[in-house]
């Protein structure tokens, strides 16, 4: 089946709303504003109607409890759910305060008015509702996002990448940061978004989270060669802290 | 009577506005809602390579803003100086920020309060033009930031001492190329926006920009009114507040007691006297003129800015593309705190760290420019809505929407 103007809508929850500015950069964004129909997508337009949606996209981590209702709500509205960003998929950057104690980290910034402030402890949006697809990064790669918009219009969901951000590293041509000593997530880090951490210079900081059976106990073992066990912690728990094997790649939960 | 019962729509991050005429008596709360993801907590704990980076990720719009004061803070407390080089491809990165900050909110954001628009597929089906006009300005600003910092959203290689990878001279060249091929088109965002019928509402305020003593406030710089306050970035404790609100995760930022302006209004009002020629010149020929107390006309500050730093990055790339060469990066040279500013395209941002010895963020203190507007935006609130507190709810909810969205507001940064 092709959808013809399916009917999309854009949520985002707690986050800096990168990813939106993302599919805004598309190029194809000219493309997208003829092709679908923006029922709900408060970022960029003032009348939103819910209505069955064909998919929503959710942006963002569930910080309050209006935001634990509202999608519960947007899954009985759509048939298609996509978790857009590291932050729905993963928890995002705002789930590292899940490790250092909510409680404390709310009193280190709003002091003696931490009880006067609402944050749950943080889950990936999976653990919430029933997600469909999984759009990864911090921010999505625009390539994502059009490859699932063009599947979509032709009336199917994306293929999973299969690869590491290695495979996306090596076409590039980029020196390998762990053969200089540098630790560098790509090897167990979910392929597909042209690895522009390492082509600038940077190594892979696994934001995209790990890719399905990754060889993740030989990684620890020659991150244990290179890196301290507090940096092989900072190195997971950073972009996509709640992504399996990630959360857990420094040791015990602390 | 609350005006919102749902988050205000196009404006970045989700807030409302409370309004209540209780025993005659006007009741306006601006009521930020944004999820507190309590980034100083987050930051503390972390490498001093590492926060940039994560830092930027307070705002997926001024991503560029958020990046550039972590690395000045941390440098300047762990007693790194930096090239005339790195200076200038920062600033680079801020000028490209501002333009594709500025083009989103004017275009994207604010443009459907005076054409009437609806839906974005609308805008896309009345003004396609315009809608292509902003994709090409978009585009060459993402082009820049991409290639200077390694991505359009986040950038990647902005580090403590410089860039872990600098751009080739070509790339430079392109860039200029693709400022100069957008020019026209600033020039007419700005006419578009000059030609605009801007509500007519004035109030008297305080504007506070950065001053680097020579330049259009853009990086680093003394913190500076138009009431005469004149000091230090470092000492921005002995000035600036942060109040804590019962409504709102985001803290409400006073200067001395009262609310104050940042943003392109507060940059334009204070130093439109050191802007490009271009820039110089259509603010010379347009009817609205600057020093204004009307808020309203942040937004054709705004597209004159998008002129002049335009101007201002044709200017950077073309030198760099000729005088650009290999750098080692200075390390660090001692543990202790730093402040760093910048002018992020919704106004002064200020970052402080203290870092120690081994490298590591022990204290983290940030004030978004979104946090400092917050007191000034709920006072213009409660004047505007005052003066037209007869008038329909619809009309009320109206104006102040649009008022809200002239400031340019970023709820993500104000809570961060």
């Amino acid at each position: 089946m092709i959808w013809t103007k399916p009917k999309v809508a854009i949520f985002d929850l707690t986050d800096c709303e990168g990813c939106e500015v993302q599919i805004l950069n598309s190029k194809f964004i000219e493309r997208i504003l003829e092709s679908v129909e923006f029922l709900h997508f408060r970022f960029g337009q003032r009348v939103n109607r819910w209505e069955e949606f064909d998919v929503a996209f959710i942006e963002g981590a569930v910080i309050t409890s209006h935001e634990l209702g509202l999608v519960k709500k947007i899954r009985e509205y759509s048939k298609l759910v996509v978790a857009l960003g590291s932050c729905a998929c993963f928890g995002g950057i705002a789930a590292l305060n899940n490790f250092i104690g909510i409680e404390e980290a709310k009193k280190y910034v709003y002091g003696e008015n931490a009880d006067k402030i609402e944050i749950l402890y943080i889950k990936p949006l999976s653990e919430i509702i029933r997600v469909d697809f999984m759009l990864r990064g911090c921010p999505i790669a625009p390539e994502d996002f059009e490859r699932l918009v063009s599947d979509l219009l032709a009336g199917r969901i994306s293929r999973e990448h299969t690869r590491p951000v290695c495979m996306d590293c090596k076409s590039k041509g980029n020196p390998c940061f762990l053969l200089e000593g540098i630790a560098c997530a790509g090897p167990v880090t979910y392929g597909g978004c042209g690895a522009p951490c390492p082509s600038a210079g940077m190594p892979c900081d696994g934001c995209r989270g790990p890719l399905e059976e990754p060889q993740m106990s030989a990684e620890l073992e020659l991150l244990k060669k290179i890196a301290s066990k507090d940096d092989v912690i900072r190195l997971f728990r950073k972009f996509a802290p709640l992504a399996p094997l990630f959360r857990e790649a420094g040791g015990e939960d602390r | 009577m609350i005006i919102y019962d749902e988050y205000v729509t196009q404006i970045e991050g989700h807030g409302r506005v409370h309004f209540d005429i209780k025993d005659g008596k006007v009741e306006v709360r601006l009521e930020i809602l944004e999820g507190s993801r309590l980034f100083e907590s987050l930051l503390r704990g972390r490498r001093a390579d590492e926060v940039p980076q994560m830092s930027s990720r307070i705002c997926g719009v001024c991503p560029i803003a958020h990046n550039l004061a972590a690395v000045q803070a941390l440098e300047n407390a762990m007693g790194i100086g930096v090239s005339e080089q790195t200076r200038m491809l920062r600033k680079l990165m801020i000028s490209s920020q501002i333009i594709v900050s500025h083009t989103l909110h004017l275009y994207l954001l604010s443009a459907a309060d005076y054409l009437g628009i609806n839906r974005l597929s609308d805008l896309y089906v009345k003004f396609p033009e315009v809608v292509k006009r902003c994709v090409r300005m978009r585009g060459v600003g993402n082009k820049c930031i991409e290639i200077v910092s390694g991505r359009a959203v986040h950038p990647i290689n902005s580090i403590p001492g410089g860039f872990a990878k600098l751009p080739s001279k070509k790339d430079l060249e392109k860039l200029a190329k693709g400022f100069k091929s957008i020019m026209g088109d600033c020039i007419q965002t700005f006419n578009l926006f000059a030609s605009l019928n801007y509500p007519e509402f004035e109030r008297v305020t305080e504007y506070l920009a950065l001053d680097d003593g020579e330049h259009f406030p853009a990086y680093c710089g003394r913190l500076v009114t138009n009431k005469g306050l004149n000091v230090e970035a470092k000492e921005y404790r002995n000035y600036l507040t942060e109040v804590f609100k019962p409504y709102s995760t985001s803290k409400f930022c006073v200067l001395k007691g009262h609310g104050f302006r940042v943003g392109a209004i507060a940059r334009v009002n204070l130093f439109n006297d050191r802007l490009n020629p271009v820039a110089k010149q259509l603010l010379k020929n347009c009817p609205i003129k600057f020093p204004s107390d009307n808020p309203f006309h942040n937004n054709l500050a705004q597209a004159l800015e998008i002129v002049h730093y335009a101007e201002e990055a044709i200017k950077i790339a073309e030198e760099l593309s000729s005088t650009l060469k290999d750098e080692e990066r200075p390390k660090q040279t001692r543990a202790g705190i730093g402040v760093g500013v910048v002018e992020a395209p919704r106004g002064t941002l200020i970052h402080e760290y203290t870092v120690e010895e081994s490298g590591i963020v022990r204290e983290a203190n940030l004030i978004t420019p979104t946090g400092m507007n917050t007191t000034n935006l709920e006072e213009d609130l409660y004047t505007l809505l005052t003066a037209n507190r007869d008038k329909p709810k619809e009309h009320l909810k109206r104006v102040a929407e649009m008022l809200f969205r002239a400031y340019d507001p970023c709820l993500s940064c104000s809570t961060h």
